[in-house]
């Protein structure tokens, strides 16, 4: 998935907005390089669950001085600017959807892979619905139980399941909880999905899954 | 130089009047009237009574001004350096700009006879200094005012001693006095003794009659402040489509940069101003984080700008002349240049930067942002956006805490939501709450975290807890206030969300 240049990300079901975005913003900063973060928008995407707040999206492993946000009013606009963000070599670019209005199509979501192709750019697609895509894998992100001290909320988890998946199997799900300070997904160790993968070390779970 | 007015309608004389003193007293005539022996110390009355057919407008200063300022704008086409000179004057500061119009003869007649088309009376001189081109503008024979290039002949001073006093820009009572003293011309004054001159005529006549002259410079504020650097083209045949605006633009880019070479200097702010043959001008604008003196970076931002003013050029007529102006420059720090290739993070700053000139110049400057974080308790106030364009906070910026534990969330709401709580105990986090009409359980809760509010402000204390609903879903809320403070319970707030 790493290596993957287009990736579509949306909530598993209505209210599961803010994990979708929480995941987003995980492989962003896990793939961020010095060329940043961008995040383009719809307006309708930042407005209806609260604004980017700078001081979590650090706490997540955002590095703040090299995240640029961009809110377009219409979604033209905001496909205009995440182009021109996946233009930069090695940028790493929130492409954000709102609710409103018709599925992305697939001409749109060719163009993005295409400039993330042409510029070794890669861009995560976050919307809450989805129609045909040019996008490599597509998830479904829920919220998962914390898996911290009662008294605790401990790190970020999601139940991610990988619904499209170009490059081989899709259907799994996976539990993963969000390392912000190492930048990198655990898998919760379930006995089922115990590989030698992850007994080596810290290979990503989700990497090492879809790629 | 302009009498400001409108064109007489047929053959009759015109006067301009306006109320003073009670009376109704001409302000103005037009050559006709003038020829007729009407002249401004007379009032209306005594002018209808000589010329009976006179046509007579009352005075509109402002809308005069207006006029004035809109042939000054149009003016810019020649210069970018325009001085307004109420109420009827102006000054084009063409120095560096004649050789674009075939020299400074072609240009003043330019600008004459175009202003005459407009249905303007216009009167031009170019010469040396601003107050010689006023003498020369207004008092000069029109033979005198054809002399090639009066700028050029070398005995200007000479020429400009031949006009009368009244040339100097004096007060009436100043060139009265004058000519009561039997000083007509100005060569006259030259040989007066200057400091009885000054004694009789004032200070200022003799400032007038130096800055004519050129021993004293004259400071004059143009228009629209002079940009530091510039770059003017005008077409032969009229241009019309985006794609040749944009072939000028480059042009006049590749000119600007050379210049900038020379100061050192790098674009902050540049404006393409295109001069459109129905006489408006449209202005194009571009900002750039880091100085900039590229032609390549800087096209791709005017390339993105005309697309979106593309259909509003409206060139109907076409653009007779463009100009671009630096609005803003910047010291471009050669070191840094040549620094890019060797070190990565500093050719990455460029990359990010670059992308958010690129963005803004079609998104605007509060759409495209960057964090900022400022070492404030209250949470709306310790961090927010701003623009991508404006300079860095520098090193003294906090840094957030990135231990990797989730102490703020991702998205918060200004201002808060309120919400409708069951708390178990009256100082302890909720166990149920409705948000959005929905009931949400509460399986895990951490806090509280005590933020007090800015007394100044009377901002109540707040009580965050971070909460996980059944379904994961994960949440900041504050109670506002403590239990027993006030007589009502506390109100709570929902504030942000945790992803």
């Amino acid at each position: 998935m790493a290596g993957q240049p287009l990736h579509e990300i949306g909530p598993a079901g209505a209210g599961f907005e803010a994990s979708a975005l929480g995941f987003t913003l995980a492989l962003a900063a896990s793939w961020a390089g010095p060329a940043g973060v961008i995040w383009a928008g719809e307006d309708a995407a930042f407005a209806e669950e609260g604004a980017p707040y700078p001081l979590g999206l650090a706490q997540y492993g955002l590095s703040l001085d090299r995240l640029i946000v961009a809110r377009a009013k219409k979604r033209e606009d905001a496909l205009w600017a995440a182009e021109q963000a996946l233009a930069a070599t090695g940028a790493i670019v929130i492409c954000a959807l709102g609710a409103q209005g018709k599925p992305l199509d697939l001409k749109a979501s060719r163009r993005l892979l295409l400039f993330a192709e042409r510029h070794s750019s890669r861009c995560l697609l976050l919307m809450p619905a989805s129609g045909p895509s040019a996008a490599w894998t597509r998830w479904r992100i829920a919220p998962a139980e914390s898996n911290a001290e009662p008294d605790e909320l401990g790190a970020p988890a999601f139940r991610a399941e990988l619904t499209r998946n170009r490059g081989g199997s899709f259907g799994s799900s996976f539990i993963v909880d969000w390392n912000a300070h190492e930048r990198r997904f655990t898998e919760r160790a379930l006995a089922r999905d115990l590989s030698a993968a992850h007994q080596d070390g810290p290979v990503d779970p989700l990497w090492a899954r879809a790629v | 130089m302009i009498r400001s007015g409108r064109g007489p309608s047929d053959d009759r004389p015109l006067a301009v009047y306006a109320k003073e003193n009670g009376a109704l007293q001409l302000k103005g005539v037009d050559a006709r009237a003038s020829k007729l022996g009407l002249n401004l110390a007379m009032s209306l009355a005594d002018a209808r009574a000589m010329q009976p057919k006179l046509e007579a407008v009352e005075a509109e200063p402002e809308e005069d001004a207006r006029a004035l300022d809109n042939i000054a704008a149009w003016c810019e086409r020649f210069t970018p350096i325009v001085v307004v000179d109420p109420p009827e004057g102006l000054f084009l500061d063409v120095s560096g700009c004649a050789h674009l119009f075939d020299g400074e003869e072609n240009l003043r007649v330019e600008v004459v006879t175009r202003l005459r088309a407009q249905g303007f009376g216009a009167r031009a001189a170019i010469a040396p200094t601003p107050g010689c081109a006023w003498a020369f503008a207004r008092y000069a024979k029109q033979k005198q005012r054809l002399t090639p290039s009066l700028a050029m002949s070398e005995d200007w001073q000479a020429q400009l001693a031949a006009l009368p006093v009244e040339a100097l820009r004096l007060e009436p009572s100043a060139a009265a006095l004058l000519r009561r003293l039997g000083l007509k011309t100005i060569g006259q004054i030259l040989h007066a003794p200057r400091s009885a001159f000054t004694a009789r005529a004032g200070e200022n006549a003799m400032l007038r009659l130096d800055q004519a002259l050129g021993r004293t410079q004259e400071a004059l504020t143009p228009r629209r402040p002079a940009p530091p650097v510039f770059a003017l083209r005008r077409f032969l045949e009229p241009v019309f489509t985006a794609d040749a605006v944009l072939q000028v633009a480059q042009d006049l880019c590749g000119g600007v940069v050379e210049k900038l070479d020379a100061r050192g200097a790098g674009i902050l702010r540049a404006e393409l101003v295109l001069f459109g043959v129905d006489g408006r001008d449209r202005v194009i604008g571009v900002n750039v984080s880091k100085p900039l003196r590229e032609v390549k970076p800087l096209m791709r931002l005017f390339r993105e700008k005309l697309n979106i003013v593309g259909e509003n050029l409206d060139a109907e007529f076409g653009f007779e002349a463009a100009r671009l102006d630096v609005a803003r420059l910047a010291e471009f720090n050669q070191r840094t240049q040549t620094l890019v290739s060797v070190e990565a993070s500093a050719a990455t700053d460029e990359t990010i930067s670059g992308i958010a000139d690129v963005l803004t110049s079609r998104l605007g400057p509060k759409r495209v942002v960057r964090p900022t974080v400022h070492d404030e308790h209250s949470p709306e106030r310790a961090a927010g956006w701003r623009s991508a364009l404006s300079r860095s906070q520098g090193g003294k910026a906090k840094k957030p805490p990135t231990d990797g534990v989730q102490r703020r969330p991702v998205r918060l709401f200004s201002p808060g939501q309120q919400i409708e709580v069951m708390a178990g105990v009256p100082d302890g986090p909720p166990i149920k709450f409705r948000w959005r009409r929905v009931m949400r359980e509460v399986v895990r809760a951490e806090g509280p975290e005590r933020i007090s509010g800015d007394w100044q402000k009377r901002e109540m204390t707040r009580d965050y807890y971070r909460l996980e609903d059944k379904q994961g879903r994960r949440y900041w809320i504050y109670r506002e206030g403590l239990y027993g403070e006030g007589e009502k319970p506390p109100l709570w707030y929902l504030h942000g969300l945790f992803a």
